[in-house]
């Protein structure tokens, strides 16, 4: 059974979607057998590769556009969303 | 986990991209360098290689990044002697990339055909 959701969530204000929180954002993402992808300012990467992920310049406050595509879509994006809005620096 | 190795003509830029990559990767993840010649020259050489390939190695195998030029021949005499024994894999990709490239999606517990490829991916990656 596939599965497709789509969530928005906000960067927190102080946290940009660079090094480190890119790369606890795309771990997160890599653990769900769905595709996922994060959309920025109608810009879209693959929620699983770092370059990608850090090429959108996400700014803190930023809201992405999370999408996922497979059986485990609803999981992943619930961890995706509570991932984001846990980021810190 | 899969093990990468950094090698370059640099000590320090090989020591910068490990311990940057270590950052983004976690500490799960072995992420070793080997850079510089003797008596701290600019250059490669196979005992720096052979050590760091050692260290890296848990089993489930090793992908070696290098900067250019005689650091690829370097790491390419080493496997040609049978160093890792099939396990160890030179890729062809962008230094700085594609070791954080790799090292996050070995972190991630993938195999050794997906690290490699995620390092090789970064040779079309764009920055911005």
């Amino acid at each position: 059974m596939q599965a497709s959701s789509e969530v928005q969530v906000s960067l927190p204000h102080a946290v940009a979607l660079h090094a480190r929180p890119a790369a606890t954002f795309v771990k997160t993402a890599m653990r769900f057998r769905s595709r996922v992808t994060v959309g920025v300012n109608g810009r879209v990467a693959d929620a699983k590769s770092i370059l990608a992920v850090l090429a959108l310049g996400a700014t803190g406050g930023t809201v992405l556009r999370l999408h996922a595509e497979g059986e485990d879509a609803p999981a992943a994006l619930d961890a995706l969303a509570g991932c984001v809005s846990g980021l810190t620096e | 986990m899969v093990g990468i190795v950094l090698v370059s003509h640099s000590f320090e830029l090989a020591h910068g991209l490990a311990a940057l990559t270590s950052q983004l990767a976690g500490n799960e993840v072995r992420v070793e360098p080997a850079g510089g010649g003797p008596n701290g020259t600019l250059g490669t050489t196979d005992d720096t290689v052979r050590r760091a390939i050692d260290r890296a190695d848990t089993g489930q195998g090793v992908v070696v990044l290098a900067d250019l030029g005689s650091s690829i021949l370097t790491v390419r005499h080493l496997l040609e002697e049978g160093r890792g024994n099939g396990h160890v894999r030179l890729v062809d990709a962008p230094f700085v990339e594609g070791a954080i490239a790799a090292a996050v999606v070995s972190s991630a517990g993938q195999a050794l055909e997906d690290v490699a490829q995620a390092a090789e991916e970064a040779r079309g990656a764009s920055k911005f």
